[in-house]
């Protein structure tokens, strides 16, 4: 899963982001987010080529922001947001513990065992600072694979934008 | 904009919902809403000073969504916020308020049944009641269902033309769908003018201009929605496979067209003087 994830680090968001605009479509911010803009604050900015004068333009022309960073990972194969449920293939161990992706220091788990649906959901908050968290009904043990901010694991807060 | 070749997961939003911004136009418009329905009380029951509170709350009103869905675009055309997830919420929003819509006309429907289909001694025991004369279903109503029909037929066209690609079909699509509105909504106009009967006479004028005015009224909002949309073509804000603002113009004009069928049927054909 996490390799998946790795794969997004790959696409070609610079060439999509720095194609050539026409002046009259230069982008005007506002002046109240140019200070926090400049100082590097938001995430990155997805803008595609646009549309091109005459025509219907497609989403990946078009689309910007979150949808287009949804749209970028679908044309790879990858869900950005996870939203679907773990597959469990083997029951976690002490040696090989399930790994539960996260960009937040920790997540909550929902286990049913292996196979799944075996047992009714035990939920559990897997943290970063514990190494096993064991399920009780069947003692699955997962782990967390934290790939978010490392700033996030000093205990910083997260940024709002 | 970024230069950078990679970057990390984390920069961007973990999940797909859109936590919305602090913004000042849900209580606007609850205000503004709030000062239209008091004047509007006010002026039914002639108190001074009604009409005037009436017509300002209705522009307040008028303001606040103008205010508030111009926020909706920026953040879903301009800013991207609105991902698969959100769009599917935002659909089913409309929806759900269609389905609201559906049961205010459901309870004007019933209103017109429970007095017509055993119309009372009052009323000569007959529908329509004695001194009635029913406008004539087979001429300009005919027309005005030809009218809908079409523009359900003709906004239909647009929305295709856009999902293909063609621009130029999209445009004259959607305008030809307001043309159609704007002739349904002039037509109704002139056969208030010519009725013979108002809103104050008796049962029959209330349910008539009860139900055909409140639909008269959607038909507007319709129309304008649907010429919000055409705007929003022109300009390039809608791609092939999202726009939502279209699609949710169309499923209120097709539901507007529905209820339309389903007052011509009961209110002006069946609930006619049969001569015709």
């Amino acid at each position: 899963m996490a390799s998946v994830f790795r794969s997004l680090r790959a696409l070609p968001l610079a060439r999509l982001a720095a194609a050539p605009r026409p002046a009259a479509f230069a982008p005007v911010k506002a002046f109240s987010t140019s200070v926090a803009r400049s100082a590097g604050a938001g995430p990155p900015q997805l803008l595609g080529p646009g549309a091109k004068a005459g025509t219907i333009p497609s989403d990946e022309e078009q689309a910007t922001g979150l949808e287009r960073f949804e749209l970028l990972g679908k044309l790879e194969g990858v869900d950005v947001f996870d939203m679907k449920a773990i597959e469990m293939t083997r029951l976690g161990t002490l040696e090989e513990p399930v790994q539960i992706y996260s960009l937040y220091p920790e997540r909550q788990v929902g286990c049913t065992g292996f196979p799944a649906d075996s047992h009714d959901t035990i939920w559990m908050t897997v943290n970063h600072s514990m190494k096993h968290h064991r399920c009780q009904e069947c003692g699955c043990v997962y782990a967390l694979n934290f790939q978010g901010d490392p700033h996030l694991l000093e205990g910083g807060h997260e940024h709002h934008h | 904009m970024t230069n950078a070749v990679s970057q990390p997961r984390y920069q961007f939003q973990f999940h797909p919902f859109h936590l919305v911004e602090a913004s000042p136009w849900p209580l606007l418009t609850a205000n503004a809403t709030l000062s239209m329905m008091i004047g509007a009380v006010l002026y039914f029951n002639g108190i001074a000073h009604g009409s005037t509170l009436v017509t300002l709350g209705f522009l307040a009103t008028l303001f606040a969504f103008i205010l508030w869905f111009r926020d909706v675009t920026t953040e879903g055309t301009y800013l991207g916020d609105h991902t698969l997830m959100v769009q599917k919420g935002l659909t089913m929003g409309v929806s759900l308020f269609i389905v609201t819509e559906i049961f205010l006309f459901l309870s004007i429907f019933w209103a017109y049944f429970h007095s017509s289909l055993a119309p009372t001694v009052e009323l000569g025991s007959q529908w329509p009641p004695v001194g009635v004369t029913a406008l004539n279903p087979m001429t300009v109503p005919l027309l005005n269902t030809v009218l809908l029909l079409s523009s359900g037929a003709t906004v239909t066209y647009a929305h295709h033309a856009l999902i293909e690609g063609n621009r130029r079909a999209a445009i004259v699509g959607a305008g030809l769908t307001i043309l159609l509105a704007v002739m349904f909504t002039a037509l109704q106009g002139l056969e208030y003018m010519e009725a013979d009967f108002t809103i104050a006479d008796g049962v029959y004028g209330s349910c008539f201009f009860f139900s055909t005015g409140f639909h008269g009224f959607h038909v507007i909002i319709g129309t304008t929605f649907i010429a919000v949309a055409f705007f929003r073509i022109i300009n390039y804000h809608f791609t092939a496979e999202h726009h939502m603002g279209l699609e949710s113009s169309i499923l209120y004009w097709h539901f507007v067209d529905v209820v339309w069928l389903f007052l011509y049927a009961a209110v002006y054909w069946w609930g006619s003087d049969g001569v015709f």
